[in-house]
Formats: C-alpha cells, structure tokens, sequence
C-alpha cells in the first residue's frame, strides 16, 4: 500500500479515537475528511481491497433497510462485510467506514461492502468506489430545497451510474423513473418489481412525479398503482411499459400484521408490517442473486429480521405502549398515516417536525401528504412538536383536524402515557430521530425501574 | 355565495405542496358559510373561464413546464381575456414564469402566456431559501419558501412585495414577484396562503367583489395559529445572530 494511503488511515483513526475520547459525537464522518484530505484516492485503494463484490445501495425510500438486508444476509452466510452507518451516506461518512474498518497495519479484511450512497454525494462516490452492483430503490421527490426538482435527482444518479458503465443495476421497474434510467445509462441491468395490488388506497396519497413517458411526452397509462409513480404503466403512444420484472414478489399475504411473500421457490413469512418491505426485501434478494452471493442461510435471516434499525421502534413506557416512526418525506408520511389507519384502537399521536438543513429546510411537501384519514382514525389527542410544528398543526387544521403543540416532547410523552390511551405514536423527521430515540429508551428504562 | 376555482394541470404542475392553496382557498369560504367547487384541469382539457372565480397555476419543474406550454396555446387568449376582466389568478413559481412572455432554460426556450410583459432566464445556481415579503398591500409580513432557477425580470410591473429576507426575483433587484389587476404571481411556496391568511383572504375577497359587487366584505377568522407560524419565520430572521449564522452555514 502507499505511504500516503496508510498515513491517511493513521490519521483517520487518530481523529476517530480524539472525538470519541473528547465526547464529541459518534465521528463517522471528520475521520473520512482528515482521510480524504491527506490521500485523494483513498476510497479507491480501500474498495480496492474488497476480495469478492461491492455493492451500493441508493434511491429515496428505503436504502438504509434494504443496505441492512444485504449486510445481514452476506454475514449470515459468514462474509466479513464492511458497512457504512446509517446516515453517513455522504463521501465523508463512506470513507470512514472503510478506513476505520482497517487493521493495525491499515489492510481491509472484507469480503463484502455495503454501501449506502445519498443521490447527491453519488456522482463524486461512484467513480471512486466502482461497485459491482448498484441497487436502486426508487426516485421520488424528498428534500426538494436539497435537490431542486426530482428531475435533477434523476441526472445526478444518471451521471453517476454512466460514470461507472461496468457496474450492473439492480432496478426497480415499477418505477418509471427507475426503469428509464436504467435503459438511458447504456449499464447492464436486472429488474425487480410487483405484479400485485399490495398498497391500500390511502397509502398511495395522490402526488405522483412524473407520469408522463419520458421519452414521447404522453401521459401515461396504469393498470394500477402502487404509490406514487409506481404500478404498472405503458404510454398509449410509444409503446414504452413496464417489463416483466426478472425478479419478484408473488401470493402476498398480510396476516396477524405481518406479510408472508413467495420469491422465485423461496416463500418467506416476514416480520415486514408495511408492504414497502416487501420491495426491500425483494430488492436486496435481486441483488444477492445477481452478485451470485451464497443465500443458504436467507430464508432464516429474513424470517427473524428486525426492519426497525431505530426508525420504527415499538417502547414501552408507562404501561403504555409507545411506536416512534420516522417520516421525511410526503411518501414516507402517507404509509405512516396508512400504518396508523390500520391500528383501530383509540389512539394519541405526537408528530415533530424539524427544518434543519438535514430535514429539509422546505417543509412544504407536509402539504403532499393526505392527512385528512387521520380525521377517522380514532385519535383521542394531536399534539405538533419541533421547530414548524405551527406548520404542521395549520396542515392538520386546514383538515379540520383539531391538534394541540408542545414544546416539551418528553413531559408530553410521558403525560399522554400515564393519562391517554395506553397507545402512543410520536412520528419525527430526521434529525429529531436519535434524539427522541433515546429519549424514549431512557423513559422506557426509568418507568420499568418503577414498577 | 359560491365560488368556483380552477386549478389548473394538477398532473403537471403539483410541487412544493402547492394544492395547499386550494385547501387553503376552500377552508376560508367554507368556514365563512360560503359555497367552494374546486375543478382540476389535466393537461388536454377544455377550459370554460367565464364560469371561474379564480385561477391557480402551480409549478412543475422545467420539464414539466415546457409539456404544459403546449397546452397553453390552446388556451392563451381566453386567458388573457380573463385577467383583463378582472378575473383573480394565483401563479406560483413556475405558473408564475408562464404567465410571462418567455422562460430561457439553458436547453430551451419555453414560450409563455404573454399575458405578463416580463421575462424568465435560467441560471445554473437555484435560489433555495426562507423569504419574507413586505408588500404594500398588506401591513403582515408575506412569508414562504423559494426555490428556482429562474430569474425573472420584471419591465415595468409593480412588484408583489419588497424583500426583506431571501432572494427574490432575480436574487439582486430586491424585489419578488408581480401584481397585476387581480393576479398575484410569485416564487413563494411553503404552501403560500396557509401561512399568509392575509394574502388568501386579498384574493377571495377580490372574486367575490367581483361575482357580487363592491359592498362584500369577508367575516375575520380566528386565524392565531396562522400567525404563529407566519411570525415563527418573521421573528427568526429578525434575529441578526440567527441571520448570521444561516449564511454562515450556507457558505461552508
């Protein structure tokens, strides 16, 4: 290895440890800096050092889970596989999960890399990283005062997969979107996608992007959808529609909450309570067979997999029973109100909306969500908490869904589970998530400490 | 009473939560015991404007937009006919980029309603901020979120509000958005009239007016969490310090 490259690595660590040491933060991403500064192509020699593939997962919805899968399912197969940890999905936060990940002598032990990729960091990771699969969960509109329109989001991921034109894509081709980036990046390709109705009509909310075929500009035609822009389409005047997917889900059924799916011979009783999982799961199964990974061991990882990974954690608190969700985006929050739809037991709700740069700083898509349902969803008491909970609570109220605020979402956690009704959902965005995760954990502990 | 709204291409101009003006439209004359028909175009359809009150134009992102330029020739003097009438239009962002003569992209040259004597050029760096109006019209701050590539230059039109926070039409006049007659155009998203109840409440008084005659005045609201959330954004970029340290942020 290069002097330069190990003096990187030195480095990198030496940071890790002092941020650690000084308390400051978990510092996943200030190492890949100091890294990066010191040896440009270090990612480059790191991914190099993977002995059998490297695969990057990226798209708006889903990557953090379905990343998961793939990470548990080649460790359950005995792989040593390196990972990047949620959220640090920036270039930064890649390299320190390489760098870190080294030995004493700086030398990767990896058979595998799962990498998580944000859509705008891909166009500068891909180059550098060359996957061999890259895994497409979808595209639709998320942080738009990040990534403009969703048109651009669509070229940034199509600048870095042509970047890249040996990397085959994993592609979900109930999403227009998708299937034309794939077919425009001239990048070997398999699809994935549902030929069955799972998605209840008030998880598919309204907002769609992009329904019209790319290529002639006429309005599209659907059998049906799934949400959003996903279902299965064909353009009335072209002829483009949606292929026959080469990997699928089939004989989906959702019993005692939980869905039970057929993959190729493989049938599958999930812990997945949401019908997106399946995508995950179906999406991370595409890429395993394609990257011909071994799948002995699949079926038993998948049947006891925690889909939670912290962003839908079930406390209890209280006595009470308290479910935190995460929501960043309008077609995130509609599966939630789905979700809490299908709950028929009373039920109070805290929704914390927050506008740091991470969240977002536009919260505006809160108006692509239909809360209207939440109106019938037997909810004994609405209380908005974070920075735009005036926001949120004008969303509700031009509803006629009457909500209260706080400002204090602890004392209000732990009132609404000493008096309301025993069911408690606090539903956040970004960057409120660790915070109130923990928060909860601590209240859950101190409670049980009680009784 | 009644009030009839055309909100027009939802299909393809839906952004930034746009059809939040419509909900925002149809609350505020339901909640004063007034009749609201909200009638969405798509893209194709035939448009009747004598039997609307008023027009909501959204935004879509360019590729969207030049789709529905061809639809607007159809359309183009009927509307045009409408606004000189008096007829009460809401534009936003790209709807507002529409109503002028041209929009420059750096591929194409997207041909408007020309029913607004101003121009839209591309540029490669979008305004994405936080923005607080002071209009003339009204003595509450108009706040909202803006995000385009555009920048649109306005001739001899009397701006919609004088910035105080944010970029505005083209990042440099110090001025956002037009009004005209009884159009309001404008970059402000967020949705725009939740937040701006006073803005919301200009316009359906204007239809009214105009349906019914001059001496229609509208009912108050109790409208206190609309001010919080107005106020929330005014009081934050009041703050110097907080000022401060968003530019700082955003140059970093």
């Amino acid at each position: 290895m290069r002097l330069r490259s190990r003096l990187a690595i030195r480095c990198a660590k030496l940071t890790s440890w002092l941020i650690k040491k000084m308390n400051r933060g978990s510092g996943v991403t200030l190492p890949g800096y100091v890294a990066r500064i010191i040896d440009p192509k270090i990612l480059s020699s790191m991914s190099g050092q993977i002995r059998e593939k490297t695969i990057v997962t990226m798209g708006t919805n889903g990557k953090t889970t379905t990343n998961s899968i793939l990470y548990h399912a080649l460790k359950a197969e005995g792989r040593k596989v390196i990972i990047n940890r949620t959220g640090a999905n920036m270039m930064n936060g890649i390299i320190s999960a390489f760098v870190l990940a080294t030995d004493r002598h700086g030398r990767l032990d990896a058979d595998y890399a799962c990498i998580e990729v944000d859509e705008i960091a891909s166009v500068g990771v891909l180059p550098q990283l060359k996957p061999d699969c890259a895994l497409l969960t979808n595209i639709s509109r998320d942080q738009l005062d990040r990534f403009g329109e969703v048109d651009i989001t669509f070229n940034k991921l199509k600048t870095a997969v042509t970047s890249v034109p040996d990397t085959k894509l994993i592609i979900n081709c109930d999403d227009i979107l998708s299937y034309t980036l794939a077919t425009d990046s001239g990048n070997p390709y398999v699809t994935y996608g549902i030929s069955e109705q799972i998605f209840d009509d008030i998880s598919r909310s309204e907002i769609r992007e992009s329904i019209f075929c790319r290529s002639c500009g006429t309005k599209l035609e659907y059998d049906f959808f799934h949400y959003g822009q996903l279902g299965i389409y064909h353009c009335p005047n072209c002829g483009l529609k949606r292929p026959e997917p080469d990997f699928t889900a089939s004989d989906i059924v959702l019993h005692d909450e939980v869905y039970s799916f057929e993959m190729a011979d493989m049938k599958i009783d999930s812990t997945a309570r949401t019908p997106y999982n399946i995508y995950n799961t179906l999406s991370a199964y595409a890429a395993l067979c394609t990257m011909h990974a071994p799948m002995q061991h699949f079926k038993d990882m998948m049947e006891s997999f925690d889909y939670g990974n912290n962003r839908e954690d079930i406390f209890t608190i209280n006595g009470a029973r308290v479910q935190l969700h995460l929501a960043k985006n309008p077609i995130g929050f509609q599966q939630k109100v789905s979700l809490v739809l299908k709950d028929k037991t009373p039920k109070d709700i805290i929704i914390q909306i927050n506008d740091t740069y991470q969240d977002g700083e536009d919260i505006s898509w809160l108006w692509d969500v239909d809360f209207q349902y939440l109106a019938d969803a037997n909810v004994s008491t609405i209380l908005t908490n974070g920075t735009r909970r005036h926001d949120m609570g004008l969303r509700l109220k031009y509803e006629d869904i009457s909500c209260g605020s706080t400002t204090n979402l602890r004392e209000s956690v732990e009132r609404l589970t000493k008096n309301g009704t025993k069911n408690l959902y606090v539903i956040v965005n970004y960057s409120g998530l660790y915070r109130t995760n923990h928060m909860l954990n601590e209240l859950q502990n101190t409670t049980k400490g009680e009784a | 009473m009644k009030l009839t709204i055309g909100h027009l291409y939802p299909d393809l101009l839906n952004l930034y939560g746009d059809r939040g003006n419509i909900q925002c439209f149809r609350k505020r004359l339901e909640w004063r015991g007034i009749e609201a028909e909200v009638i969405p175009f798509l893209s194709g359809d035939t448009i009747d404007f004598s039997g609307l009150d008023i027009v909501l134009l959204g935004g879509g992102s360019d590729r969207e937009q030049e789709l529905v330029c061809g639809y607007l020739k159809e359309i183009k003097q009927d509307f045009k006919d409408y606004v000189e009438n008096n007829g009460v239009v809401l534009a936003v962002c790209g709807g507002y980029q529409l109503l002028g003569k041209y929009y420059k992209t750096d591929k194409k040259l997207i041909e408007g309603l020309d029913i607004l004597n101003i121009t839209t050029e591309w540029e490669p760096e979008r305004l994405i901020r936080n923005i607080i109006l002071n209009s003339p019209l009204f003595d509450t701050p108009v706040v909202g979120f803006e995000n385009h590539g555009g920048r649109t230059y306005i001739n001899d039109h009397t701006p919609f509000g004088k910035v105080f926070y944010g970029m505005g039409n083209t990042g440099k006049s110090g001025y956002e958005g037009v009004i005209y007659k009884n159009v309001i155009a404008t970059y402000l998203h967020g949705p725009l009239l939740p937040k701006n109840p006073h803005v919301c409440d200009y316009l359906l008084e204007k239809a009214l007016k105009r349906k019914y005659g001059e001496d229609i005045t509208l009912k108050p609201l109790p409208d206190e969490l609309e001010h919080l959330a107005n106020s929330y954004i005014t009081d934050r970029y009041n703050d110097k310090k907080y000022v401060l340290q968003e530019t700082i942020k955003r140059y970093t």
